[in-house]
């Protein structure tokens, strides 16, 4: 019950020991994942079995990996042992997501009037179609740098069979490939889960070097400290800090802003649910291992970095007419149940309780307060 | 014109621990329903203001929302006073009554009613020292 009740969404129910997951209303926040004492939810990646199927194999590291070396040994040591999994070529995304900050910047300091929101997380672009419409339309229409990356080295390979894999650290970003889940639309093949594959990659460990060389600024992009600071930016960090910011750019009291850099996890995707080490520590990490020098980051095609992806959300077909019945239905239900959001009847709160009553799939009477209430009414009479 | 929905919310004096419970309440009943998001733009920072005020100049107050068949949205903020003692003045943009320091804090700028103003597609205040009642309306594209 956990899980239910960690659910920012409302999107997770359960109903005869089950859970279900909504996937209209899930952001794949991981945060079901992290609540679970019982280990029952995982979110679960690709396998290394699904090397064999390509001739030639990529695989994509992501920055906040990166940051878990503490010194750029440790990362040569890091590249050599992830090639080991079988990979022909492992590359280093922090060059695309330099490119992907430079953009973001050139927009936004382009601006007067606008205030921009970044577009890196799938997590915040998923709760922005779901609960922030408003802001839509300001989530700015840079791709994830795995996407950008992944359509470079297509382009590289052109007419071979290339396999390109992104090592994931967080549960949201195992959406943004075409296996496992079937998400056709993305350029990445594989999306690999770093808790699966980490033992692997700690076994491969200490048996040579990778040359490496990061772009510093790139780094930083996974971390709300590092990352470029800038008066008119706004930079959050943490669920629940960064909804109480997006409440208040809807009510237009952030408009000093020219850019929103939000970061749902803690720490940024440092935080990352599926890294294991202290994300403070992980923070100074950036700065060792960065080699003081400051780098051009890449040309890349407009092309290969723009989106209008982000813009896109599920049609609702019923008439307003029919959703403001709808809603007042949900609200005369809701005046009937105790609004206690107690989850014993499986749905999270006496709201979602009410929506599924009005939509035939519940009833009043599966409210166990009511039931418990009902029963002592019952117990007193006979007792008279 | 029928209404398809109505709700009251309650303002209480003082109360600055709730600022923005009221307008966070209207918007998300907005955004379930699915209105046009730029209608729901409007109606969030009219709202937002309009409770705020009704916080710092009044001593709280009531909040109706009605939701008509025809998409429409009509607000009405309705305090027990002290009222605006210059109307006129008060819709004047860059006019306030607020303090020095209320100014340093980030209030106060003098934009509230004229920017209610300028986001309603309908405006109308009223008041006297007996309390101040603002209706507000908004046209919904659907």
């Amino acid at each position: 019950m956990k899980c239910v009740k960690a659910c920012p969404t409302s999107a997770l129910s359960m109903a005869d020991n089950r859970v279900y997951i909504d996937s209209a209303r899930c952001i794949n926040c991981g945060r079901c994942v992290q609540a679970c004492h019982n280990r029952g939810l995982l979110a679960q990646g690709s396998t290394l079995e699904d090397l064999k199927n390509y001739e030639y194999t990529v695989c994509l590291v992501p920055g906040a990996l990166i940051s878990h070396c503490s010194n750029i040994e440790e990362a040569q040591d890091l590249f050599h042992a992830i090639r080991l999994l079988g990979f022909d070529e492992v590359v280093d995304m922090t060059d695309v997501t330099a490119r992907q900050l430079q953009e973001a910047q050139l927009m936004a300091d382009s601006t007067n009037d606008v205030t921009y929101i970044s577009s890196f997380c799938p997590v915040i672009n998923r709760l922005i179609a779901n609960r922030y419409k408003v802001l839509q339309e300001f989530i700015l229409p840079v791709n994830y740098d795995s996407e950008i990356a992944a359509r470079l080295i297509r382009k590289k390979h052109a007419g071979r069979n290339v396999g390109i894999f992104n090592l994931c650290e967080c549960e949201a970003k195992l959406e943004l490939a075409k296996f496992p889940y079937g998400n056709m639309e993305y350029e990445v093949d594989h999306a690999l889960a770093l808790v699966d594959v980490f033992p692997a990659i700690r076994k491969n460990m200490k048996q040579g070097k990778d040359p490496v060389s990061f772009n510093v600024r790139g780094l930083q992009v996974c971390n709300p400290a590092r990352i470029v600071q800038k008066d008119t930016y706004l930079i959050a960090d943490g669920f629940d800090k960064v909804c109480a910011v997006l409440d208040m750019a809807e009510f237009g009291l952030l408009n000093q802003f020219r850019l929103l850099f939000l970061y749902p996890c803690f720490n940024g995707c440092i935080g990352g649910h599926m890294l294991w080490g202290n994300s403070f520590l992980m923070t100074n990490n950036i700065d060792a291992l960065s080699d003081g020098k400051r780098r051009d980051v890449s040309y890349i095609p407009f092309d290969d970095i723009y989106t209008e992806d982000f813009l896109r959300t599920d049609e609702d077909t019923r008439s307003f007419m029919e959703r403001t019945i709808f809603f007042r239905n949900v609200n005369e239900q809701l005046e009937k149940l105790p609004g206690y959001d107690c989850s014993a009847c499986g749905m999270q709160t006496c709201r979602i309780m009410a929506e599924e009553i009005v939509k035939g799939n519940k009833k009043i009477e599966d409210c166990r307060v009511l039931h418990a209430l009902r029963e002592k009414k019952n117990d007193n009479q006979r007792t008279d | 014109m029928a209404v398809v929905l109505h709700k009251e919310y309650k303002v209480l004096r003082d109360d600055y621990g709730s600022a923005g419970k009221v307008s966070s309440d209207i918007k998300q009943t907005l955004n379930s329903i699915g209105f046009d998001p730029k209608v729901m733009r409007r109606i969030a920072v009219a709202s937002y203001e309009s409770e705020i005020n009704m916080l710092i100049h009044a001593f709280g107050g009531d909040i109706t929302m009605d939701i008509m068949d025809d998409g429409t949205v009509t607000l009405v903020f309705k305090d027990p006073g002290p009222g605006i003692p210059d109307l006129e003045k008060a819709l004047t943009p860059g006019w306030s009554t607020a303090s020095e320091k209320a100014r340093a804090m980030g209030f106060g700028a003098g934009m509230g009613l004229p920017n209610i103003q300028r986001v309603s597609d309908a405006f109308d205040i009223q008041s006297s020292e007996a309390g101040t009642t603002l209706t507000i309306s908004f046209r919904a594209a659907q």
